[in-house]
């Protein structure tokens, strides 16, 4: 099996400095290290449970990676690896963006200090203001042929107007220079829009959340894909925008209280807000041009 | 002649010489400007909704109407003290069962000082707020059998949990006798007339939650949506004396509290919102069991 460091990962842990990270083979398989202790076991417990979850319907699972269980990997030490499916394998060239949901990522069962510290970051991101943050992205260019990927210093200090642009440059053809002029939210209804598209796909996973009780999806991320590449070779319908679920060490199992994820429902239904007016300017935009055409 | 309000089930009561609201016998709640700046916000909060021509009609009804500001005589005998004078929301009830429920996972907001953010997470991570998205702060029952009112105690209704706060909330539209204690449990004989049908409290909420699904004004923070109904017209429809009955009221959602609104900022009220839905989801076990 030939095990290598995944390309494209925007957000989260990496291989770094002999600490493990996550590894993909040449098969469309994703190997996640279970992160220390019982986090690592918080994750797959969760998987366990969802993967053999009868009454979650088969539309909102399309929403998770398939699980493929544990699996010790040679060369890691013997230590055992989250198998899932890899997300972005059948890609060639995608654009990412992680996206954390919930106006607050602690959560009351986790332990002071680790509460303390999540406070601090939510204050100091757009969590708290607008129930999300985005984490990282990159974006394909296809003029320069490569991927434009913000620093990761400037994406922490960045509040709701850059949150906006951030979510405009995400679909943008022009996205290169981080100084550019407007970007030009090119791909935003084949990629946002549409019976298929990132929004279609929220408003499905925001109706499942305002009635599933069964899992309280503390601090996880919202991964959006899409291939870059085939919208500008005219192929609209290539673009094959997806919605993922995914970091699912801290949550919660809660069917035992019949209490909804309201924290991630908010979080999502703002985030859904900020997608559909990147819509509607488009609308309004290009409705604009037409009636100024000579 | 102004008087104590005396269905308060929540907030400052004008008790023992404190400050607090008061009511006249036309339908108007007087409610004295809070100091330090909260008035004032509240204050340009009304002045700003009854004039927001983007608010649809349908939504305007949630909330109480405003009737600008009076120097009215404050009820701990401070003389003269600047009031907002906004509809009184339980003067068409003659016996109305009253419940107050502070919405969001957080009652505090960005930017407010630290020792009114440590105050508010102590409280909202001791009450059902971080957990729920909501926790109830106070209500009664008119026991019709009794003919008087049972009020929850306060401290026993600020130590719910998740299933406490259930409990209040069936025990809100039942007809046996509410008592701190469990040993018969609620009946919800009024759940269906009261949180069911096609204008009762969870189709208000719907229409609610669907028109904060967009909205960007106002961030509501630390609002509470108040439930009103009369438990005695609906025991009533079926007959009875003639001179007791009185035209049935429905019940009503009505959000109040407004000292902590901010501008929304072309963000949703998520805060808000996640707790509506977490309410609604309750609302709905309570009508489906």
């Amino acid at each position: 099996m030939h095990l290598k460091t995944p390309e494209h990962q925007v957000a989260g842990h990496i291989a770094k400095d002999g600490k493990p990270g996550p590894l993909v083979d040449d098969k469309g398989r994703f190997f996640k290290p279970l992160q220390g202790e019982s986090r690592g076991d918080n994750e797959v417990k969760f998987y366990e449970s969802f993967s053999s979850n009868t009454e979650v319907p088969d539309h909102i699972r399309r929403y998770f990676p398939v699980y493929h269980g544990t699996q010790a990997v040679e060369g890691s030490d013997g230590a055992s690896m989250i198998v899932l499916e890899n997300l972005l394998f059948k890609y060639s060239k995608p654009s990412v963006m992680d996206v954390k949901m919930g106006s607050r990522t602690w959560y009351p069962e986790a332990s002071e200090e680790y509460i303390q510290k999540c406070l601090r970051k939510d204050a100091a991101s757009t969590t708290v203001s607008s129930g999300f943050r985005i984490s990282g992205f990159e974006v394909y260019d296809h003029k320069e042929l490569s991927f434009w990927k913000p620093d990761r210093k400037l994406l922490n200090g960045i509040k709701v107007d850059g949150v906006r642009l951030a979510l405009r440059k995400f679909v943008s053809s022009n996205t290169l220079s981080e100084t550019s002029s407007k970007s030009d939210s090119a791909f935003a209804s084949s990629v946002y829009g549409g019976s298929n598209g990132i929004l279609a796909q929220l408003l499905e996973l925001k109706t499942w959340f305002e009635s599933q009780t069964f899992y309280h999806f503390n601090s996880c991320s919202i991964l959006m894909v899409y291939e870059n590449d085939s919208i500008l070779e005219g192929n609209v319908d290539d673009a094959r925008p997806q919605v993922k679920l995914v970091d699912f060490a801290h949550v919660l199992d809660s069917d035992g209280n019949g209490v909804i994820d309201h924290n991630f429902l908010g979080g999502l239904c703002s985030f859904i807000n900020f997608i559909r007016d990147i819509l509607q300017s488009q609308d309004e935009s290009s409705a604009e041009n037409l009636h100024s055409s000579p | 002649m102004l008087k104590v309000p005396e269905h308060q089930v929540a907030g400052h009561i004008a008790k023992d010489g404190k400050l607090g609201p008061l009511v006249d016998d036309q339908g108007r709640f007087f409610k004295p400007l809070q100091g330090d700046a909260r008035g004032e916000n509240e204050a340009k909060f009304y002045e700003s909704f009854s004039t927001n021509k983007n608010v649809p009609d349908h939504i305007h009804k949630y909330f109480p109407v405003y009737h600008g500001t009076q120097l009215v005589e404050a009820s701990n005998g401070s003389g003269k003290l600047p009031h907002l004078v906004l509809e009184d929301v339980v003067s068409c009830y003659s016996n109305p069962s009253v419940m107050d429920v502070k919405i969001g996972s957080r009652t505090w907001y960005p930017d407010v000082s630290e020792e009114y953010f440590k105050k508010c997470i102590k409280k909202d991570r001791a009450t059902t707020t971080v957990t729920l998205g909501f926790r109830v702060s106070g209500f009664k029952v008119f026991d019709h059998q009794e003919s008087r009112f049972w009020r929850a105690e306060k401290k026993v209704v600020l130590s719910y949990k998740v299933n406490g706060a259930r409990l209040a909330l069936r025990k809100f539209v039942s007809s046996n006798s509410p008592s701190d204690d469990d040993d018969s449990p609620p009946n919800c004989a009024f759940a269906s007339e009261v949180y069911g049908g096609s204008d009762g409290i969870l189709a208000q909420l719907l229409e609610l939650k669907a028109w904060f699904e967009t909205q960007t004004f106002y961030h509501f923070n630390s609002c509470s949506i108040l439930m009103v109904y009369e438990n005695e017209s609906i025991l009533m429809k079926g007959g009875g004396d003639d001179e007791k009955k009185k035209k049935p009221v429905r019940a009503q959602v009505k959000l109040v509290d407004f000292a902590h609104v901010l501008d929304g900022n072309g963000v949703i009220d998520h805060n808000f919102l996640g707790g509506l839905c977490s309410f609604i989801k309750f609302i709905k076990d309570i009508l489906q069991s």
